[in-house]
């Protein structure tokens, strides 16, 4: 039995420890969000968040994330309650077919989180492991350099001074 | 089934929409007693007047897109058509995506297919005049029911406005399902659009960003299970003998069976099928394909060019006499290699059936194909076959072949399960089916006052149709029999490797530019591996060869590459002046030291695009740092939408001309995954701008005219960089 926390919530799952944890997340707890796309972490659509961190999670044992946190693309944000990295992907009309979105958004969130106002070529590094085979490179770029620190204390200051 | 049968008048006439032909085949049926029901979704005290709109009674419209979303934006596109008429703001509806139904044919294809960068250009009339026409009933039902003259009525983003009062379109509901109309309402001007041309978002974002968009690998049904296919490394060999008696007794396997493709192996989860399926043992046969590597393909190619020999296409004027009297000669021969589409969603497809009827999930290009192919594999009726579109993760093509649902059908109908049949990564880049290789040459004279006289060209390699045909015939076709499907698809392959040129093979090789004497040959030379479309089809390597040679003409003739290129497109006017507003452009473009600009321009699906790549060379290594992309597709329906197409285009286009080669050794693909068979990264994907011009013609492609001109722009450039030609795809510095 494998024990850890899944967007916030205690789970168990009574399978073979060298499953990955996408495999679990997936058809074990019906969470469809996080994608298959090479089985081998060379493309980033399965990109999940353990302990804060951004991996891919089609080659991460299950076994390996006993006892920590996992966050998945569900977790972040839903339609309804967006993270600003979602509005922005929204605002800037970055998907195309969508499917590797989930992978990015959650590897441009741990980036984020760790470093809240990533210089381009930060950005570039830190995103180098996601594919996007319809070239949503330049529009993921400017959504996360328009939900970085500096962006929303720049719109929040434009906001105010409309106001006054 | 979720399948209501309204009281559906027919008023949409056949080829009634203005302009007439372009609409034949579309028809809303209800008149026809033999008419199948619309697939739509039954909905308590809806009003569905027709196959693309529901009214539901809280005023939320649902729009059946009958387009395949595989990224390029065709739900927001289409919803913006009928919305634009309909006076529906198109992000506010539900956006459905169509079954299969003779209402949803493509009016370009004639059959429900989504590709060639039709749709926007197909349906920019008919859904209009859905829309129009919905908006005329609304109208005429609230006239009555308010007691008021239709012409005292406007509206607004779903309501009817009367003086100071808005009532829902779902308010008239009930009266406008008595009523029709005899003609067709009236579109509205250009000049009046509220919602075409303008700046909105997508309609699929927010799905698409939290992970709440369901893809066909998402489907999940009670007692589903997972099959993975043991596949041969040489394509199409059969199975000698099969030893799967350890995959048999890992965990989770529930059946180990033999179809036409290979050893399915089938398992409570994905996981395990594919664990089990490295277990199984395969001897295959040896097939002709297996002498085949990389080298004798491209020398089989290059005999074949040799000859001379082969189907003569478009032949104009005298070739050789201006060849002999040009003043400028010049002749080069381009190569292009395999390619795959990879799409990010790995091929799939969830196959139910429940004693004479079957549910079918997957996303796909050619929806006609399903309820053929599947009625043909099971052995039920095609009218028991329920199709449910799902988005697709990515698409390029090779979404139009549908191969992937007769194994899973196979295996669900051997199996009695309902069956997710996934291809793995590796499946995905050896098995194709490829763009194919082609090798190209191209003679070609200019004369002393820089008129292009001559244009000599050949292409070899594999032909696409047939191929994509044979994929096809068995589900269009549903009451042949297995040989008679044979003999035709035999008889199409004959047929362009004797008589007439596979349009595919050489679309793109001669049309741009003025020259009084053209010759073009094709020969089909055929190496048994599978073939289909891949973004841009023909033009993706076609493009390449035709645009480096103008380029090499222009400097073998001491011309400059824009003028020269303006002076021989004079019988070509749009694509004419996309030319000059980009070479115009690039005149004023200042690039750094060490930086320098190339160009190429190219018509294909019926759009005219030029595109400026700024590129360095350090150590051998190629960077592009912008691109500059210019196009005309007339409207541009949604032009945020056309930016990231060409966006994607370049992106795909130049993935594929740095990286994109697939390798044969012995008959077998060579590379597997991303490792080698490696894809752009976001840290060398160039800036891009793009830039529209509106002729104000009707709508043309853009899913695919943005990715041609890429790579010839780059290997212009490379030239000014390093006065190399690079003439083989993917280019590499010597």
């Amino acid at each position: 039995m494998i024990e850890f926390t899944l967007n916030d919530q205690p789970v168990s799952a009574d399978v073979d420890p060298n499953t990955p944890l996408l495999w679990v997340v997936r058809d074990h707890f019906k969470l469809k969000g996080s994608k298959f796309g090479c089985g081998a972490g060379l493309c980033g659509a399965c990109t999940m968040h353990i302990d804060g961190a951004a991996i891919k999670t089609c080659i991460t044992p299950v076994a390996s994330v006993m006892g920590k946190s996992v966050t998945t693309i569900e977790g972040l944000g839903t339609p309804d309650n967006l993270h600003p990295l979602q509005a922005a992907w929204h605002e800037h009309a970055v998907p195309q077919c969508g499917y590797c979105q989930s992978g990015q958004i959650m590897a441009a969130a741990a980036l984020l989180e760790q470093n809240p106002n990533p210089s381009s070529d930060e950005i570039d590094a830190a995103m180098l492991g996601n594919i996007c085979r319809c070239g949503c490179y330049p529009r993921i770029k400017r959504a996360i350099q328009s939900a970085s620190e500096g962006a929303l204390a720049y719109d929040a200051m434009a906001t105010a001074g409309g106001q006054a | 089934m979720n399948t209501v049968n309204v009281s559906r008048r027919r008023f949409l006439q056949s080829g009634a929409v203005a302009g007439g032909g372009l609409v034949v085949g579309f028809s809303l049926s209800s008149c026809s007693s033999t008419s199948a029901p619309l697939p739509v979704d039954d909905a308590q005290g809806a009003w569905t007047p027709n196959a693309f709109l529901q009214v539901l009674p809280d005023n939320k419209i649902r729009f059946y897109t009958a387009r395949s979303e595989m990224g390029q934006g065709v739900t927001t596109g289409l919803s913006t058509l009928v919305g634009e008429e309909l006076d529906v703001n198109p992000l506010e509806m539900e956006i459905r995506l169509a079954g299969v139904h003779t209402d949803y044919v493509n009016p370009d294809f004639g059959m429900q297919g989504t590709g060639g960068s039709s749709s926007i250009h197909a349906h920019y009339l008919q859904l209009r005049q859905v829309g129009a026409n919905t908006r005329a009933l609304i109208l005429e039902a609230a006239a009555q029911d308010l007691g008021v003259a239709t012409n005292t009525l406007a509206t607004d983003n779903g309501f009817v406005i009367q003086g100071e009062s808005r009532y829902p379109y779902a308010q008239f509901i009930t009266t406008a399902q008595t009523l029709s109309i005899e003609t067709d309402a009236p579109l509205k001007p250009v000049a009046e659009f509220r919602y075409i041309g303008k700046e909105t978002r997508r309609v699929d974002a927010i799905a698409k960003s939290t992970g709440t968009a369901e893809f066909g690998l998402d489907v999940d049904l009670p007692g589903m299970h997972y099959a993975v296919v043991v596949r041969p490394p040489v394509a199409r060999a059969k199975a000698l003998s099969v030893d799967a008696s350890a995959a048999k007794t890992m965990p989770g396997v529930t059946d180990v069976l033999e179809v036409g493709s290979g050893v399915a192996v089938v398992a409570e989860s994905f996981w395990q099928a594919q664990q089990a399926a490295k277990q199984v043992s395969v001897q295959w046969e040896s097939v002709s394909l297996n002498r085949v590597s990389t080298e004798i393909l491209r020398a089989d190619y290059a005999k074949a060019l040799d000859t001379g020999d082969g189907v003569e296409g478009p032949n104009d004027g005298d070739v050789s006499t201006a060849l002999s009297s040009a003043a400028t000669l010049h002749e080069a021969e381009y190569w292009a290699p395999l390619l795959s589409h990879s799409p990010m969603e790995p091929v799939n497809a969830v196959v139910r059936i429940e004693g004479d009827y079957a549910d079918v999930w997957t996303g796909i290009q050619f929806p006609s194909a399903v309820p053929g192919l599947v009625s043909r594999v099971a052995d039920i009726p095609a009218e028991n076959v329920r199709f449910h579109q799902c988005y697709l993760g990515g698409g390029f093509g090779r979404r139009g072949t549908p191969t992937h649902l007769v194994e899973a059908t196979q295996i669900a109908v051997a199996t009695g399960k309902p069956i997710q049949l996934v291809w793995t990564r590796e499946d995905d880049i050896q098995q194709g089916p490829f763009r194919p290789a082609s090798l190209m040459r191209i003679k070609a004279g200019v004369d002393e006052a820089g008129n292009l006289t001559a244009w000599d060209a050949a292409r070899a390699g594999g032909d696409i149709s047939p191929d994509t045909f044979r994929s096809l015939l068995p589900a269009l076709y549903s009451w042949m029999g297995d040989g008679m499907i044979e003999g035709v698809a035999n008889i199409s392959e004959w047929y362009f490797e004797n008589f007439a040129t596979d349009e595919s093979s050489t679309e793109g090789l001669f049309e741009d530019y003025d020259h009084p004497n053209t010759r073009v040959t094709h020969m089909t030379v055929d190496h048994e591996l599978p073939l289909t479309f891949w973004r841009s089809v023909g033009h993706s390597y076609t493009a390449f060869a035709k645009e480096s040679m103008i380029d090499e003409l222009a400097h073998a003739a001491g011309l400059n590459e824009i003028e020269f290129r303006l002076q021989n497109t004079r019988n070509n006017p749009r694509l004419n002046n996309v030319i000059r507003v980009a070479g115009e452009h690039m005149a004023r473009m200042n690039p750094p030291d060490g930086h320098f600009l190339g160009f190429a321009a190219h018509h294909s699906f019926r759009t005219d695009v030029a595109e400026i790549a700024e590129v360095s060379v350090d150590n051998g290594s190629i960077r592009v740092h912008k691109v500059t992309c210019v196009l005309d597709c007339g409207q541009a329906v949604n032009p945020d939408i056309v930016r990231a197409q060409m966006e994607g285009g370049v992106v795909y286009g130049l993935t594929a001309a740095l990286y994109g080669g697939l390798n044969l050794e012995n008959g077998a693909i060579k590379e597997s995954n991303f490792h080698d068979y490696p894809m752009l990264r976001m840290d060398e994907s160039p800036e891009i701008e793009v830039i529209i011009i509106d002729s104000g013609t009707e709508p043309t492609g853009v899913g695919e005219p943005g990715l041609p001109p890429i790579a010839p722009a780059v290997a212009n450039a490379v030239f000014k960089a390093t006065g190399q030609r690079l003439r083989s795809l993917p280019l590499q510095l010597a």
